[in-house]
């Protein structure tokens, strides 16, 4: 609304808008009033003429994306701010290994505790990295708490009914594979790929610091989680799943499929495990690989990651990631299933 | 995007998402019931914030004075200094924007930091910093200062000179879909393909015999499972009741009741179809009760899970949509 662009004016000629104030605090109750009733008036208007079949079906999973994804945001984003906020910079050098090798396994299986999706997770890796824990580390918890907490593994367990070992063998993969990525960019990692979310250290109230960090995060990974899920439902509608099931037996190449399917579907790790108990045409080791990489790569996570750590950060770490957790579900599927 | 447009699509987004869960059951069409409390919770927190914000922004002193400005310049231009000598230390090998907004980011925070404590007149105001915004690189200081990281990384965002992230704009999006498409529970559309549907995950050998009531009401991914995965035949010649909506079918003289199942939201629904025979179909996306009878696989060649199973149906009956649209 207020962007200015930005002209090289001298230095030293103050700009003509000094005190002045553009007048929207005063037009905002109208402008306000002005979108409620035309979304109102839109809804009665337009609904009737955007009936396609296609284009509801469309909206009807960017929607349901975008609100389940919004109270793990939410409690995601207001966790990240109270660690800015409330924890101090000190507890988190207590709290973990000294010595940063040590420090990634550590991190990576203290993911077990939050229960959340990966939508909870990247503002809580940057919250963390914000607050001097090792980068390398947040990231291993970044990629393990949406895979191996409490709740999904619970719900990987009732999905594959007489299957323990296909929980177990999540469990086992994701943490090799956050470990092994936290270890791989601890050693070969450099601090310039990373972009650390700048912080406020609290000047002000503490409150006020909470608030100015939950609001800024909430938009700004909201946003890229909105990118997320309009591509996830785009190739959600127009991707058939008959196209999948014509690789169901090749060995390997089935594995990588699925492994694809979990980055364009975009489900939510909680909820993954029932699509991929559903893929039945599918090998054990193809399914765990599907849901080794889901919570680890996706869409609308790449989107959140690209928005809160950097272009240059993504390009390295998702397909580090992606190939790893490809390596290692097969291992694993190839011990354990 | 400047404080009150921050605050204002927060209050949209909040006030939409407590549309579909407190005004209405309209969030069934998306996520599984269970989700309302987090959903309710979620709405509550960023409208709340929303609120929060317009009310400060509303608040706001009117005029700012400019002579306060012209005070607070001279820290700024040793802050600019400052940091053209500390933000390039050591980076120059591998000059990228990426790294470079790195620096830029972190005395961003500091700039921050002594900007608010350095306006201690009561003004929390964010239009502060635009008379720097046309100082060059002392602007940019001061709109990073703002918490605004996300500029001048060089990235996707390119020069965005806005205060607040200009992808948050795209939160938007959902609010319009959610008023202006109204979009509706996954239908015909969604099963339109003519692949048998997956074996539904919980099933197991283990169902309890059905009673002798006349009719039996079950969910559709009930009697698949039982027609596929029960080994004791529990449906034979048992009267069930299925209910779901009409999707057509490419063969003849049948059509298919169908159901979608739901574990967290719409993106991971599948359909669950049951094959109706000598029944007229009713126009597509009808829901309808279907009342019929198992008809087994003639043969035992064709795997379970490759083929819809069947009904005969001896009933068919228009209902209005269920409240909970998906199983």
């Amino acid at each position: 609304m207020s962007d200015r662009t930005l002209t090289d004016v001298s230095a030293e000629l103050p700009p003509a808008e000094w005190g002045r104030r553009s007048a929207a605090p005063s037009a905002m109750p109208w402008i306000f009033a002005a979108l409620v009733v035309l979304l109102i008036a839109g809804h009665f208007v337009l609904t009737p003429l955007l009936a396609f079949p296609s284009l509801q079906t469309w909206a009807t999973i960017f929607v349901a994306i975008s609100v389940q994804a919004l109270p793990f945001l939410v409690f995601g984003v207001l966790l990240s701010a109270a660690i800015t906020a409330f924890v101090p910079a000190s507890f988190w050098t207590r709290a973990l290994p000294r010595h940063p090798y040590a420090a990634v396994p550590v991190a990576g299986a203290a993911g077990a505790v939050l229960p959340g999706c990966e939508c909870a997770s990247v503002p809580v890796a940057s919250g963390l990295m914000s607050r001097g824990v090792t980068p390398a580390a947040a990231l291993a918890f970044l990629l393990a708490s949406p895979a191996i907490n409490p709740v999904v593994v619970v719900a990987t367990a009732v999905a594959f009914p007489g299957q323990p070992m296909m929980a177990a063998a999540r469990f086992a993969a994701s943490l090799v594979v956050a470990v092994l990525v936290g270890w791989l960019w601890l050693r070969f990692g450099r601090s310039t790929w990373l972009r650390i979310p700048a912080r406020t250290a609290p000047g002000g109230s503490k409150w006020e610091a909470f608030r100015e960090a939950a609001q800024h995060d909430l938009l700004h990974a909201g946003g890229f989680l909105v990118v997320g899920g309009l591509t996830a439902a785009t190739l959600n509608v127009s991707v058939p799943r008959s196209w999948l099931t014509t690789v169901a037996d090749v060995p390997v190449l089935s594995v990588v499929v699925l492994a694809l399917l979990a980055v364009l579907l975009s489900i939510c790790s909680e909820a993954d495990a029932f699509v991929a108990a559903s893929l039945t045409t599918f090998s054990p080791t193809a399914r765990l690989a599907f849901l080794v990489v889901g919570p680890m790569v996706d869409l609308k996570l790449i989107a959140l990651q690209i928005g809160t750590f950097g272009r240059a950060f993504a390009a390295r770490f998702v397909p580090l990631t992606f190939v790893l957790a490809v390596l290692v579900s097969l291992a694993v599927g190839g011990l354990l299933l | 995007m400047n404080r009150m447009s921050q605050s204002l699509v927060m209050v949209f987004l909040g006030g939409a998402v407590l549309r579909i869960t407190v005004l209405s059951t309209t969030y069934l069409n998306y996520v599984k019931p269970g989700f309302h409390p987090f959903l309710v919770a979620a709405g509550a927190v960023v409208l709340a914030l929303g609120v929060i914000g317009l009310i400060q922004e509303w608040r706001k002193p009117r005029f700012t004075i400019p002579e306060h400005a012209r005070e607070n310049r001279a820290p700024y231009q040793h802050r600019t200094a400052d940091h053209d000598r500390t933000g390039h230390r050591g980076y120059d090998a591998q000059d990228s924007p990426g790294h470079f907004s790195h620096g830029e980011g972190d005395r961003g925070g500091d700039a921050r930091l002594s900007h608010s404590e350095s306006t201690d007149h009561g003004s929390r105001d964010d239009h502060e910093g635009g008379p720097w915004g046309h100082l060059g690189y002392a602007s940019h200081r001061s709109h990073l200062g703002q918490g605004d990281h996300e500029s001048g990384h060089g990235g996707h965002e390119g020069h965005d000179h806005s205060r607040g992230p200009r992808v948050a704009w795209l939160l938007c999006l959902p609010v319009f879909a959610i008023f202006l498409i109204s979009p509706p529970a996954l239908g015909a559309f969604a099963a339109r393909s003519e692949e048998p549907p997956p074996r539904p995950p919980v099933t197991s050998d283990t169902y309890a015999p059905l009673g002798d009531d006349t009719v039996i009401a079950m969910p559709i991914g009930e009697f698949i499972g039982r027609a596929w995965a029960d080994s004791t035949y529990s449906l034979s010649g048992k009267r069930v009741r299925l209910t779901g909506f009409v999707v057509p079918s490419a063969k003849k003289n049948r059509w298919y009741v169908t159901r979608i199942q739901m574990n967290c939201c719409a993106a991971d629904g599948i359909p669950l179809k049951v094959s109706v025979l000598k029944a007229a179909q009713p126009p597509v996306d009808t829901w309808v009760e279907v009342t019929g009878t198992w008809v087994p696989p003639k043969s035992d060649k064709i795997p379970n899970g490759t083929v819809a199973p069947e009904l005969v149906a001896t009933d068919v009956i228009e209902i209005p949509q269920p409240v909970e649209p998906y199983e």
